[in-house]
């Protein structure tokens, strides 16, 4: 245990001299603040761009603060995933190509050990990026388009952020196995084959992880909606992919 | 419609101009990139979000 401290520290400081704890949350509060605004600029932002068919602008209706709430959140399922699978990528992968792996175990520290610091340090940059992001959103909507629902909102955003941290939790195991891009792009596909699969069979694939956004949009436009299936499979995938990268870099099966 | 309301738009223009500066800053530290550095100084500065994410994700090297 004290050893997993000691290496989630070691990272936090790395990830705070890349500026890595500074700029991700940085761009999660730029997507979470510009949804609002847009939105409530849509109509100038499309006059200005010329060439509107007349009294296209007078159907424009101002959505709702609950509404544009949940598209907020829903820029961190596309650019925010990106971002933060981009981040990871290179965690397990880049240690290994270095040779850090090998140094750390021949000490007597446990592969798990290594494992669950790094996926700790993932876990408190997505956490502050979110909650930084989605209460910047949050602020904007309530001065453009009306009051905001705050415990929806937190619940909402839990919902999502363990989404995203499945995403995460995947590319780190592929990262304890290929090359860093490798990792990246295999983690994105299983999220975005996941998205797919719920959203081609949603009455029969509710159970997956993948149905957390569904969940998250629900439970910030009506309150409710909370469904423990998906959550449940989310975090027996995060336990199963944080225990294989542990196994992976166990045998050291490494390519190359 | 009324006026525009700067006091919400100005901080947005504040976290781009402060994401660039910390791109900027931590590509002056950095020894090597991917691709030209005066190329990454023009994306920097010219690329808004985009430009610093593309930085951040892809321009360095993890030494």
């Amino acid at each position: 245990m004290r050893n997993i401290w000691t290496l989630y520290h070691k990272e936090m400081l790395e990830s705070l001299r890349s500026y890595k704890l500074i700029w991700v949350p940085v761009v999660f509060i730029i997507l979470g603040i510009m949804q609002p605004l847009t939105t409530y600029y849509m109509p100038e932002i499309l006059k200005a761009s010329g060439n509107v068919p007349p009294g296209m602008l007078e159907g424009y209706e101002m959505p709702g603060s609950a509404v544009v709430m949940a598209q907020a959140l829903g820029q961190y399922g596309t650019i925010g995933m990106l971002i933060l699978v981009l981040g990871v990528m290179n965690s397990l992968a880049g240690e290994r190509s270095s040779g850090t792996i090998e140094m750390l175990l021949a000490k007597p520290v446990a592969p798990a050990a290594i494992v669950s610091a790094k996926w700790a340090a993932q876990l408190t940059v997505l956490v502050m990026a979110l909650g930084l992001g989605a209460a910047g959103a949050a602020y904007y909507t309530e001065q453009l388009m009306g009051p905001v629902s705050w415990s929806n909102l937190a619940a909402a955003a839990g919902l999502y952020g363990l989404w995203l941290l499945c995403a995460v939790s995947l590319t780190l195991l592929f990262s304890a196995w290929l090359r860093g891009p490798a990792a990246a792009f295999l983690g994105l596909l299983a999220a975005a084959a996941m998205s797919l699969a719920h959203s081609l069979l949603p009455s029969l694939l509710d159970w997956m992880p993948a149905a957390l956004t569904a969940i998250s949009a629900e439970m910030m436009t009506e309150g409710d909606g909370m469904a423990w299936g998906p959550i449940f499979s989310a975090v027996v995938l995060i336990v199963i992919c944080v225990a294989s990268a542990s196994l992976f870099i166990h045998r050291k099966q490494l390519p190359e | 419609m009324d006026e525009i309301k700067w006091g919400l738009i100005w901080p947005l223009l504040a976290l781009q101009v402060l994401l660039a500066v910390i791109g900027l800053v931590s590509l002056g530290k950095a020894e090597q990139t991917r691709g030209p550095k005066w190329l990454w100084v023009i994306i920097l500065i010219f690329g808004n979000l985009l430009g610093s994410v593309a930085y951040f994700t892809v321009g360095r090297k993890d030494n």
